[in-house]
């Protein structure tokens, strides 16, 4: 079939090279000429009077985005919401203009509708149209719906000429002579599926498409065909129907046989339909649509990239430039666009072929994007550390702010200076940009008024140019408006240096004028001066007084308490937004009228957000009738943790742009993750300006970025980023050499742990069959298939590093790491019999001994004897007391010790003192448990009770021995104190006995050796323990309480209100000494500087991440120094995993977002290392 | 080098030296905390009544957990004892627990001196004498205390 595409070889030519053609068009040099004659034309000046007029009085009132959503009414569903989502204030005439419809049809009658009004008219472009000035005459807006402009032109009009080659495909004589008019025609006759655009089903292999123009005679007979270089743009032109062409033949040979080159004239004319949005596909990233409705986006994607290359490649071939063109635009080159699709088209063809060896996988374009596909190529850790530098290069001469009166935190100075700049960025830039005019992705085009033969072309009136963007493909007869840019930003700083803090100062400091009027009155002026609206259920109120806060579902509670602790009392109104308290209806709660009781800060999560966007995508995108989230809009909305969007195809980050306020801004203290499409992502949540536009900012930094152009690609991040973001860090040092926030000093040491016999037992099984399984998959090349095994396989031997237990439970796995990996887990493990009695010996050990075997004068002794020498050691009292089978009491240790060598040397083991056989497993530990109302009022080493009280309560107790829980064996207090007893021994105490595990983990009994160590010490100082398995939390909690340390868990599990009780008792309670918290649930944003331990219990793939929640303890408003404790057990994997982490391999990425094969190549040779 | 004296042995030193058991005295060297010069009088009314037994006492490493070992520097006649001055005692042997101390070791030294048991032996010659001619043996161990154990 090739041959019907591609033109067959030629056996001889006449002309070498196209370009020497002689029929070139002579004409095309003279085509941009000015057409001066049109713009005095008196209706043109008439109208643009006229419409200036009109428009006045709204200059100051309306924001770009209401008027970006009123024009983009075309498509009734998305406009709708569109406008509903984007009301400002002022909105009288274009919600009226939206109310009686007209906006809806356009019709000529129509061509004043009210809705224009709304538009914003920058001052200077208002003078200019009145004196009918030609660049901006006519009109103001530009285009997605058809505005009244496009009444005037008819249905296509004159651009250009150009000369192309075409070959026949017909023999004979007097076919075609030079002047003749020949049609260009796109015909399907070979393809059954139509490849232009509507409903087009493309065939996978997209290099074979149908870009065949042919040229017919008058009776409609194909002649010939369009070379294919010009066929190529030609198509999607004719397709997308953007130009028509007229032909006319400049050359042909007098007796034509197939395959002989003619030359035609093509004049190209622009159709009016081109000039409607509605006509063109949506580009996807086209901020103008709501995300809400977002279609099949990569069809729709690539249609628009051939339209690019087409409209490009048309203009340079019949030489029109632009005649005016944005600055900041202008300084990127427009080549840029060719260079991205190429990238493109290449990256598609790799794509296309991966796809095709995936059998079963549905075509591109009709799945779904999914949270975890991301795009783009990572950063190198050194191009991230550039990028940064330059967004660090904070002035310390920055001038500050003073907060408003009813802040009442102590700012740092350059907490004083974020203010101030926050402040700029959210009033002054209204002014500067009113300067601007023309959109900036927008190009302004001079409709030419002389054709290819040098006839003047007839005149329209008021239309003398036209307008495109050529990153969006969207083409416009009326006037690309400058759209206010974001009124926001980016607050970058550090972790730890109070960007929640900065971020209420400025909540508190710069309030709507709505506000502050209804501060001062009490009432709502500006409700007064505006009209009371029709209430719409559809409709979106402004919220004057509110902020929105979205924030990861562990910050919530702190965002609310921060926010009470930084605002005089009754001057802040919090709402957490979260669970039942959803039940309030935003709209009524936050109106402009209810502005004196409106909340100021509104609290929610990324959760809620997500379900109430799908919530009102189920509704046909009915915001208002919600009473939700989407149905406000707010003065001001704040991303904490901003990152949580940067993948910009997630549900959550299309959510969050869905959300309407005047001031946005997102806070994370890493902007770029480890891609520059995260940026993207914050920069279209922003809503900058050009940089929003995906198209944009793949042609200027993806595209240079993955054709290895980093420099450039890095240079234009940076002019981004530069007046966008505010990052300090928290090694940064004043001029003076001062650090910005003096942290108390911080030490990492990391705790050798050597397992136990039985622990490596087990752990040498698991490693040698992970290894097993490496090399026979490496020998038989099937690494990639089987990679989920042995990912599986490594994580169980992490696992074992902490208790050989965990690795029992598939739940457990299931619950770390990815579902398939846990699949394949059970089928490697199920029938795993020596592991199985490997692992026996760690189960018999729990529960305690049955109360009932016990006599009151046993315990009697074993009290007695607690305060006695060893008789083993003679340590007195005797340390950690346990006692055998036959009530014998001695060291732990040293009972053990002496089972042990009694073990070694083949004999039965005895007790030490009567001689009795022993079991190793009849040895108990005794538990004290001291009183919880005798510790919290006294501390640890509390002093006396007093003895009468103490001797009643001794007596009550020992009565209720019987009826203790099945804890407590047996209740009793100590002796009554005698006058050598330490203060100590005074305390009412109860105790239990508990089996001494001898085959528990290492780690657990080393972390408890610190822990005990540290109650010794220093009773009130509190840890935090990290791990990333919840089941190995759930195995440190009863070790925890067996050795009497009180302790609070925070895991991913836990709702937000039990979340937030856990902190606050973390923090309140004295006797609290241990969170255990689960990595990932912790890792992120928590404030626990009430602590000054870190355990880390397990080593992560990258230290960044461990680092994170270190600096959860390690923060702002640390007072004492931190030391971290890193467990690591020797000779283990995870000796092996801090290498790797030392060599920064897995720095960017972490395991869990491993999604296509080259990733996971690279970690092959991490596994390698990992089971040397 | 020598690890640090373990708090056991420092303890069991100071008692011996603070709560002296009668007829029985432990001197540990100077340069060596776990070799003792033992004294051991012989028990009032036995045939060792009157002779002073000198014994050495030395304390392994992985004490208590292991006996001490200890001997009779003084020729002794005694079925229990062999020339070299050994013991056959059975606490010293596998009834050794670590809650015995040096000074119960001694008492049950001084014991079994007060009460040989001939069925036990460690010297053949000394045991069949005991058994096939009590007062004779008796007669020899007096003979053998008053010649090597000498008071003073």
């Amino acid at each position: 079939m090739a041959d019907i595409q591609e033109r067959p070889h030629k056996k001889r030519r006449f002309f070498v090279d196209d370009d020497q053609s002689p029929v070139r068009n002579p004409t095309l040099s003279t085509e941009a000429s000015l057409p001066d004659e049109i713009d005095s034309a008196p209706e043109a000046q008439a109208y643009a009077a006229d419409t200036a007029e009109d428009r006045r009085p709204e200059t100051d009132t309306f924001d770009a985005d209401t008027f970006r959503a009123v024009v983009g009414g075309e498509v009734p569903d998305v406009a709708l919401r569109s406008l509903q989502g984007r009301f400002g204030t002022n909105l009288e005439q274009a919600i009226n203009a939206y109310f009686d419809g007209s906006w809806k049809t356009p019709s000529p009658q129509k061509l004043k509708a009210p809705v224009q009004s709304g538009f914003k008219f920058p001052n200077g472009l208002k003078k200019e149209a009145s004196n009918g000035t030609p660049q901006t005459n006519g009109t103001s807006s530009k285009a997605p719906s058809p505005p009244p402009a496009l009444n005037f032109m008819s249905s296509k009009r004159y651009i250009g000429a150009l000369g192309v080659a075409g070959w026949t495909t017909r023999s004979g004589s007097n076919l075609l002579k030079p002047g003749d008019v020949v049609n260009i025609e796109r015909t399907k006759q070979q393809a059954p599926q139509k490849p232009g655009r509507g409903g087009k089903v493309r065939t996978p292999m997209r290099r074979t498409q149908d870009v065949i123009v042919r040229f017919t005679n008058a009776k409609g007979d194909e002649i010939g065909r369009l070379e294919k270089d010009n066929a190529n743009w030609i198509s999607t032109l004719v397709d997308q129907k953007v130009c028509s062409f007229e032909g006319y033949c400049i050359f042909a040979p007098e007796r034509i046989r197939t395959n002989d080159t003619v030359y035609l004239q093509l004049r190209c004319f622009l159709l009016k339909q081109a000039f409607e949005a509605s006509n063109f596909i949506k580009p996807m990233e086209n901020n103008r649509e709501t995300g809400i409705f977002e279609a099949k986006e990569s069809t729709d994607e690539r249609d628009l990239r051939l339209r690019q290359i087409a409209l490009v490649k048309l203009f340079s071939e019949i030489n029109l430039q632009p005649s005016k063109i944005n600055e900041t635009t202008a300084r990127h080159k427009r080549e840029g666009i060719l260079q991205a699709a190429e990238v493109a088209e290449q990256y598609e063809q790799v794509e296309a072929t991966q796809k095709a060896k995936k059998s079963g996988t549905p075509p591109e374009g009709s799945s779904p994007p999914s949270e975890e596909n991301e795009e783009g190529e990572e950063l190198e850790q050194d191009q991230l550390d550039t990028l940064y530098k330059k967004a660090q290069s904070f002035d310390f001469d920055t001038p500050v702010a003073e907060p408003a009166e009813t802040f009442v935190m102590d700012l740092r100075k350059y907490q004083k200076q974020a203010l101030h700049w926050m402040l700029n960025k959210e009033t002054s830039q209204q002014d500067q940009h009113k300067e601007q005019s023309m959109h900036p992705l927008w190009e302004e085009y001079l409709w030419p008024t002389k054709d290819a033969e040098d006839k003047d072309l007839p005149a329209v009136v008021s239309q003398a140019c036209f307008y495109i963007n050529p990153y969006s493909g969207e083409m416009s007869l009326d006037f690309p408006v400058q759209e206010q840019s974001c009124l926001g930003g980016v607050l970058a700083d550090e972790m730890g240096l109070g960007k929640t803090i900065e971020m209420l100062s400025l909540i508190h400091t710069h309030t709507s004028p709505e506000q502050q009027a209804a501060v001062s009155n009490g009432t709502l002026d500006s409700v007064n001066s505006l009209p009371r609206l029709p209430k719409s259920s559809s409709q979106v109120e402004a919220a004057p007084a509110t902020t929105l806060v979205v924030a990861p579902m562990s910050l919530l509670a702190q965002w609310a308490s921060e926010a009470q602790k930084a605002s005089k009392e009754g001057t802040l109104k919090v709402l957490v937004y979260y669970g039942s308290e959803k039940s309030a209806n935003l709209q009524t709660l936050c109106c402009g009228a209810n502005a004196t009781t409106a909340p100021n800060v509104i609290i929610t999560s990324y959760g809620v957000v997500l379900s109430e966007f799908n919530a009102v995508a189920a509704q046909g995108g009915n915001r208002g009738s919600h009473g939700g989230l989407f149905s406000v809009d707010y003065w001001r909305i704040i991303l904490d943790e901003a990152h949580m969007i940067k993948n910009r195809q997630s549900k959550t980050a299309k959510a969050c742009y869905e959300l309407a306020a005047t001031h946005r801004w997102v806070l994370t203290g890493t902007p770029i993750v480890n891609r520059l499409e995260d940026l993207f992502s914050l920069v279209r949540f922003l809503r900058v300006e050009p940089w929003a536009n995906f198209s944009f900012w793949k042609t200027f930094i993806t595209a240079p970025f993955e054709k290895g152009d980093f420099v450039r690609a890095l240079d234009v991040v940076q002019t981004v980023l530069e007046p966008l973001v505010l990052r300090r860090t928290k090694d940064m040092k004043t001029p003076d050499g001062e650090a910005l926030v003096p942290l108390p000093p911080r030490t990492i040491d990391i705790e050798r742990v050597q397992l136990s016999v039985p622990e490596r037992e087990v752990y040498n099984h698991i490693f040698a069959r992970a290894k097993r399984t490496f090399t026979a998959n490496v020998e038989a090349g099937t690494v990639m298939k089987s990679y989920t095994t042995i990912f599986a396989q490594i994580l169980r031997l992490r696992q074992s590093c902490c208790h050989p237990i965990l690795t029992r439970n598939k739940a457990i796995v299931a619950e770390e790491e990815a579902a398939e990996a846990a699949v394949d887990m059970a089928n490697g493990f199920a029938d795993d019999m020596d592991l199985a009695s490997l692992l026996e010996r760690f189960e018999a050990d729990e529960g305690e001994q049955d109360a009932s075997k016990f006599g009151a004068h046993v315990l009697k002794q074993i009290q007695d004897e607690a305060e006695m020498e060893c008789p083993i050691c003679a340590e007195e009292p005797m340390e950690e007391q346990a006692v055998t089978g036959c009530w014998h009491s001695a060291c732990k240790k040293c009972l053990l010790d002496y089972i042990e060598h009694q073990t070694a040397k083949n004999e039965v083991p005895r007790c030490f003192n009567c001689r009795e056989p022993i079991n190793a497993r009849d040895v108990f530990e005794v538990v004290r448990h001291e009183e919880e109302d005798a510790e919290d009022e006294q501390g640890v080493d509390g002093s006396l009770l007093a003895t009468s009280a103490l001797t009643a309560a001794m007596d009550v107790d020992s009565e209720a021995g019987e009826d203790e829980d099945e804890d407590e064996l047996y209740g009793s207090t100590q002796p009554p104190p005698k006058s050598s007893a330490t203060p100590k021994t005074n305390q009412h105490q109860r105790i239990s006995l508990r089996r001494v595990n001898q085959l528990s983990s290492a780690k657990i009994t080393t972390l408890l050796t610190q822990l005990r160590r540290l109650k010794k010490t220093s009773p009130l100082t509190k840890s935090v323990v990290f791990s990333q398995f919840t089941s190995f939390l759930d195995l440190l909690g009863p070790a925890l309480t067996s050795s009497n340390i009180t302790f609070l868990r925070f895991d991913g599990s836990m709702a937000q209100k039990e979340r937030a009780r856990v902190l606050t008792e973390f923090a309140a309670r004295p006797k609290v000494t241990v969170l255990l918290l689960s990595l990932r649930a912790g890792g992120v944003g928590l404030n626990l500087t009430c602590a000054s331990r870190v355990f880390m219990m397990d080593p992560w793939w990258s230290f960044a991440v461990e680092a994170q929640a270190i600096d959860r303890v390690h923060r702002m408003g640390q007072a004492e120094a931190v030391k971290v404790v890193r467990f690591v057990v020797e000779g283990s994997i995870e000796e092996k995993m801090l290498k790797v982490q030392e060599r920064k391999k897995f720095i960017a990425s972490s395991l869990g977002m491993m999604s296509d094969e080259e990733k996971k190549m690279q970690r092959i040779e991490d596994i390698k290392e990992l089971l040397s | 080098m020598t690890a640090p004296l373990p708090k056991r042995i420092i303890k069991e030193t100071e008692r011996l030296q603070s709560e002296p058991v009668p007829g029985i005295s432990a001197q540990p060297h100077d340069d060596n905390a776990r070799y003792f010069d033992v004294m051991v009088e012989g028990p009032g009314g036995s045939c060792y009544e009157d002779g002073e037994f000198k014994l050495e006492l030395f304390l392994p490493d992985d004490y208590p957990m292991c006996p001490p070992r200890i001997r009779f520097l003084t020729r002794i006649y005694h079925p229990n004892i062999d020339r070299l001055g050994r013991i056959c005692l059975d606490v010293l042997k596998n009834n050794w627990s670590p809650a015995l101390q040096i000074r119960t070791i001694l008492l049950s030294i001084q014991a079994l001196l007060g009460a040989p048991n001939p069925e036990d032996p460690l010297n053949e010659a000394v045991a069949k004498q005991w058994k096939e001619n009590q007062p004779e043996a008796i007669r020899t161990a007096r003979e053998w205390t008053r010649l090597y154990a000498k008071k003073g």
